[in-house]
């Protein structure tokens, strides 16, 4: 799916957090949303991914309006984005594996596929023995592995991941951008993060600062104060 | 049988549990009150106090209106109207008033008060504290207790004030006693220890709620569902409290200002 | 721009509408609302009955030196005013503090944008179910309550006061429009209650501050709704002269 997002503003009640920002996303497409905290990445990503309705300008799926998409519509299409949350979101009176499912069984995905698909995504990310677990018996890690293996089981075109490293050590941080990695290949990816993340091939970089876009192109490292190489 | 012997053991082992997480609560409070945070013991005033007020003048009209009817049907049906004001009075400053409003001041400010602590525990943030050697009691815990028990005190007064002219009010609209003929009744047969011993309770329940849904906030578990049973057994927990302290005070209330 | 309980009610009807409800979740509200509130209700109106038979003694004392004559009178105030209100007030208590707080704290966590993001919605999956839980759990709660108030009534006459109980539990005032006229109180509420406690936990933005206004806003709007409902019924009827 192609993104556009056309000088697009949110308003969080007085205070602005994004502001006449324009860009587009193609099919494919990896890219780094870099910029310092509440500079407005996640209301971007959440703008995106038609959670959150910009206060002014358009966002377009496939060349078409969102606010103009009916509730079905917009249901059908935001069926094949995920999104892994900075608070990892998940369900806590569910099991890890109940929580895996639940985006199968909302799809009417069968009841014996959706066991097998989800199995298989818990697998991926390594949490086939904590599946029926519950999300607070789960270490920071585990559980953004977890959404990770929520967002994944629907076989998303697209995928976002809001600041997936927040407060992850460094050996953490590092097994979740291979497992980023090897998840994104033939999908669009969407990482934001305050610094760029170890290990992940990244061709695009979006640096937002108080709401606008900086910058749009190449790996810009210098932007955001940190050193090439580094 | 054995199965309800064991429930009812599991039912008194829950309770005694929860006492004593509630006496503890209680005592590092008290210690920990001369070194209070003011500015925390401020916008406590505001969040469980100033913004509650609306609420109990709610309260105060439920009261009033309830309360005259039900007399009323007594005045009514056997024609002794000049002691309405006097039964009326009686009920709101005595039982009716301080009940009700410690109950819902348990929904309103115990809830919140619950929920918010849930939250931040759930966050880390009540460890945070610690990690920097900040004890939670006096930055946190205590200007909470402090706020709530008195506000309540205040509130009660208040509540209880409005609640009797509402008295006046409706026995006036609904039965036809002239407000005169109402307050004077009242006067004649009410006096400073009725209210007094009233808002006295309300105190109490005040402190009951505060101290309850402390103890129940800071061992909420797991995260949103935690935060809402946690909330909710605030409330419920709260409200055995007050109607456990209303049993024991009444008597004590009643022999100590009747003296 | 926050959504009230009346534009909640109706996205939650049109969201069932469109996905159905799930019958599991439903009964699970039923036990979190019904069961788990009928400890506090049947305590409480206990309580209020014993109290109320109380104060009607020390009247009665003064006025007809007779308890009993009271107790036909007392049980149709019950059943009318003054057991759905009090139990509607409880209920908005316990469970809107609960819907609120809960709520509130999956929409700061971003759970309920993660519920849209599993092709789930939060009017149907989390709103409605509660709906239906609450209407079912609260009428039954007022039918408790109520005898629990009506019952204690007559014990705390027969064995504190030593006159004649049953009068407490003599239904000879009692007709159709008393019963009507209880119940309808007891089902606005129920009706209200999560609605309100719903639009306001659902709003909730931000941190644990956010958590705790929501669930206190929750628990006023759904508690001064009940008192406006259930007064508003007791006009209804006090106009239409039954």
């Amino acid at each position: 799916m192609r993104m556009d997002c056309e000088r697009v503003g949110v308003l969080h009640g007085p205070a602005r957090a994004l502001a006449e920002v324009s860009l587009s996303l193609a099919p494919g497409e990896h890219v780094l949303l870099c910029g310092p905290a509440g500079s407005g990445k996640t209301t971007l990503l959440k703008v995106l991914a038609g959670l959150l309705r910009p206060t002014s300008g358009a966002v377009r799926w496939d060349g078409e309006d969102v606010a103009h998409l009916d509730e079905a519509g917009r249901r059908r299409r935001q069926a094949s984005l995920g999104m892994v949350f900075q608070t990892d979101a998940l369900f806590d009176s569910r099991t890890v594996l109940e929580n895996v499912l639940l985006p199968l069984h909302n799809r009417g995905v069968g009841r014996e596929e959706a066991r097998a698909r989800a199995e298989a995504a818990l697998e991926a990310v390594g949490l086939l023995q904590a599946a029926r677990m519950r999300p607070e018996a789960l270490s920071g890690g585990m559980r953004k592995r977890a959404g990770i293996a929520r967002a994944l089981v629907v076989a998303p075109e697209v995928l976002f991941a809001d600041d997936p490293l927040a407060g992850q050590d460094p050996a953490t941080a590092r097994a979740l951008c291979e497992l980023l990695d090897r998840q994104a290949a033939g999908r669009t990816l969407v990482v934001s993060s305050p610094e760029p993340p170890p290990v992940l091939t990244i061709q695009r970089w979006w640096v937002v600062d108080g709401g606008r876009l900086v910058h749009d192109g190449p790996p810009a490292p210098a932007l955001i104060g940190v050193e090439e190489g580094t | 049988m054995s199965a309800v012997l064991a429930a009812l053991g599991r039912g008194t082992l829950a309770a005694a549990r929860a006492a004593g997480q509630s006496a503890l609560v209680l005592g590092r409070t008290l210690r920990a009150a001369p070194r209070m945070n003011r500015r925390e013991l401020l916008r406590a005033f505001g969040h469980f106090g100033w913004e509650s007020l609306g609420i109990c003048l709610w309260v105060a009209v439920v009261i009033g209106v309830m309360v005259v009817v039900q007399s009323g049907l007594y005045a009514n049906r056997f024609g002794a109207r000049m002691a309405l004001g006097w039964a009326s009075g009686f009920a709101v400053t005595w039982e009716f008033g301080p009940l009700l409003l410690g109950v819902v001041l348990a929904a309103r400010v115990g809830a919140r008060n619950a929920a918010e602590l849930a939250v931040l525990k759930a966050g880390g943030q009540l460890e945070g504290l610690s990690g920097i050697s900040l004890d939670p009691y006096p930055v946190l815990l205590a200007p909470r207790w402090v706020a709530i028990t008195a506000s309540t005190g205040m509130l009660a007064s208040v509540t209880l004030l409005v609640a009797v002219c509402m008295e006046v009010v409706s026995a006036w609209a609904s039965l036809g006693v002239p407000p005169r003929v109402f307050t004077g009744s009242m006067a004649d047969a009410l006096g400073w220890q009725d209210v007094l011993g009233g808002t006295t309770k309300a105190l109490f329940f005040g402190a009951a709620v505060a101290t309850v849904s402390t103890a129940v906030g800071l061992r909420a578990s797991g995260g949103a569902r935690g935060v809402g049973l946690a909330a909710a057994s605030a409330v419920v927990r709260s409200s055995f409290a007050i109607f456990g302290l209303d049993l024991l005070l009444t008597p004590v209330l009643a022999a100590g200002l009747s003296r | 721009m926050i959504p009230g309980p009346f534009t909640t009610a109706v996205r939650t009807a049109q969201a069932v509408a469109r996905r159905g409800l799930s019958a599991r979740d439903c009964l699970e509200q039923v036990h979190d609302q019904g069961n788990r509130t009928v400890a506090l209700v049947v305590t409480a109106l206990s309580f209020f009955g014993a109290v109320m038979v109380t104060i009607a003694y020390a009247q009665a004392r003064k006025i007809t030196g007779n308890l009993a004559t009271v107790g036909p009178p007392y049980l149709e105030l019950l059943v009318r005013d003054f057991g759905p209100l009090t139990c509607a007030l409880l209920a908005a208590a316990r469970c809107g503090a609960a819907s609120a707080a809960e709520l509130s704290a999956m929409a700061v966590n971003e759970q309920v944008e993660a519920l849209e993001l599993c092709n789930g919605d939060p009017y149907s999956d989390l709103v409605a179910p509660r709906f239906v839980g609450a209407l079912v759990a609260v009428p039954l709660l007022c039918i408790l309550g109520t005898s629990a108030a009506a019952v204690s009534a007559a014990l705390t006459a027969r064995y504190v006061f030593l006159t004649d109980g049953m009068a407490f539990l003599d239904p000879r005032f009692i007709d159709g429009w008393d019963l009507l006229s209880g119940g309808l109180k007891a089902l606005l509420a129920a009706a209200w209650i999560p609605l309100a406690a719903s639009s306001r936990g659902l709003a909730a933005r931000g941190g644990s501050a956010a958590v705790g206004e929501a669930t206190t806003d929750g628990v006023v709007v759904a508690c001064v709704g009940s008192i406006v409902l259930v007064a508003a019924v007791g006009l209804l009827f006090q106009l239409l002269g039954v």
